[in-house]
């Protein structure tokens, strides 16, 4: 095939990535957008290794070429992911458009992406020569810079389900369907016998990466509800500090406005 | 040397010897003189474009030939060889779901690819279903009165 290789495994596709200099196309729904790109690409529809879907230890693992209406499909796919996923433009995009694709265009705006920052999911990375498992929040580098070396392709996200239960999501948008995010929102809270057991918050759409600030949402965990509404104000005004919008098509100060109500909107959602 | 990318268009079977990475939209028209395939956006962006990938509705701008590879693909016009788009016809014809015409062969793939997951939809799910295919004549209610009606008249085809 001309400006093109479709392997039919895993293996195959990581010696054509190590020894080509190819562009890994998986659903095309955003390398297709503009100009075409030149050179080559390397298709990954038809590797069986990434649609695979298992849970172990507790950890789902999710193939990074399963695409969006693959995973709304699947059982083992949790009810926050697919809140999220059901969200993301329209049928026919994501019935081509994967999670892998949706991480490797490296923008703030991938509405999976957010999820799995704020589950605090690792990625599986594998070249021809070894694998490795990076956490999400140290593969974005900055504004569409990931540590992805250039013989790598994403196999695998990694996702703990253990906090996942309890949640608010929020995706600001100029309308309900074909619409990127201008701002979007997760938080998820867990309470145990009236002591926040977890506490993790994820703001994409902002900033050049995803903000996701443990060290902020740490505050709140092991405090009881009434000791937290004492420190409230703390926790919000620490986010007010963190949250830093980068210019875009929205102002950043209608941006940082939102983020901050959204996030008010969470604690009074759990009553804190 | 060579083979070209081989696949079912249409039921037959054929072969592209262009770049993989040139857009299915243009090749099902430039090549294959399919223009009932419209192209309104090349961004994915209004549906104009929709075909059937192996049974799936895709925006064919948003796809590489070398995804094709292997593939089903029918178009609008292998489509209307079939009974189901006969009822579907039907019910867009009685209710005028259709103006100008240039969203139509997308929305009615789009129909198809709703029926085909459930035959009884709801107005929600119709909704849903044609979601990514813009329309700017009709206002949709006439659309989605018209897969209703599909569904109703067209009972055991899907
Ligand atoms: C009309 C429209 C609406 C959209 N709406 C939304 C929305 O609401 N929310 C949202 O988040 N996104 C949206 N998108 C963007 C897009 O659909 C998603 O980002 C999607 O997840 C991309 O996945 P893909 O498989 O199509 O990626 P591709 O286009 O195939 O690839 C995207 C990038 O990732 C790289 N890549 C792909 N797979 C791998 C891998 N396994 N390893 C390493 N690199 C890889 C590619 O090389 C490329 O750089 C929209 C796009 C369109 C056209
Ligand atoms: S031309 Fe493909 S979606 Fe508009
Ligand atoms: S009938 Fe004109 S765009 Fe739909």
């Amino acid at each position: 095939m001309v400006n093109g290789f479709n392997p039919n495994s895993l293996r195959q596709a990581l010696e054509i990535r190590a020894a080509n200099d190819v562009i890994p196309y998986a659903g095309g729904t955003d390398l297709m957008i503009g100009e075409q790109h030149p050179g080559s690409y390397l298709f990954l529809h038809a590797v069986p290794e990434l649609k695979r879907v298992y849970l172990e230890d507790g950890i789902l693992h999710l193939g990074a070429g399963c695409t969006f209406t693959e995973l709304l499909e699947h059982p083992l796919t949790p009810a926050l992911l697919k809140e999220a996923l059901s969200q993301i433009a329209a049928p026919a995009i994501r019935n081509e458009g994967t999670i892998g694709g949706n991480i490797g265009n490296g923008s703030a705006k991938a509405d999976s992406a957010l999820i799995f920052f704020v589950a605090d999911a690792s990625l599986k990375l594998e070249s021809s020569t070894g694998t490795r498992i990076l956490p999400i929040r140290d593969f974005y580098i900055g504004r569409k810079q990931l540590a992805l070396h250039p013989d790598e392709l994403i196999t695998e996200v990694l996702l703990p389900l253990r906090w996942l239960d309890g949640y608010v999501y929020q995706k600001v948008a100029a309308r309900k369907a074909l619409a990127i995010s201008r701002i979007s929102f997760v938080g998820l809270l867990t309470l145990d016998n009236g002591v926040i057991a977890h506490c993790a918050t994820a703001f994409g759409a902002v900033s050049d990466v995803v903000i996701r600030r443990p060290e902020i949402d740490s505050m709140l965990i092991g405090k009881s509800v009434e000791q937290v509404k004492a420190i409230r104000s703390d926790y919000l005004a620490a986010y007010d500090k963190a949250i830093v919008p980068t210019r875009g098509r929205v102002s950043s100060e209608y941006r940082k406005a939102v983020c901050l109500n959204l996030l008010l909107d969470f604690l009074n959602h759990y009553e804190i | 040397m060579d083979q070209g990318i081989e696949f079912q268009l249409n039921g037959e079977r054929v072969s592209y010897t262009g770049s993989a990475t040139t857009r299915l939209l243009d090749v099902l028209r430039d090549n294959f003189a399919l223009t009932g395939v419209k192209c309104g956006c090349k961004e994915g962006e209004c549906g104009a474009c929709s075909v059937l990938l192996d049974g799936k509705l895709v925006n064919s701008c948003m796809v590489a030939m070398g995804r094709v590879a292997g593939a089903s693909i029918v178009t609008i016009e292998g489509y209307s060889k079939t009974a189901r788009f006969a009822a579907l016809n039907a019910a867009y014809a009685a209710v005028s779901a259709v103006q100008c015409g240039f969203c139509t062969p997308g929305m009615i793939l789009a129909s198809e690819a709703i029926l085909a997951k459930t035959p009884h939809p709801t107005e929600e799910e119709i909704r849903a279903g044609i979601s990514g295919n813009l329309c700017r004549c009709t206002g949709y209610n006439a659309i989605v009165t018209a897969i209703q009606s599909a569904a109703k008249e067209g009972n055991g085809l899907w």
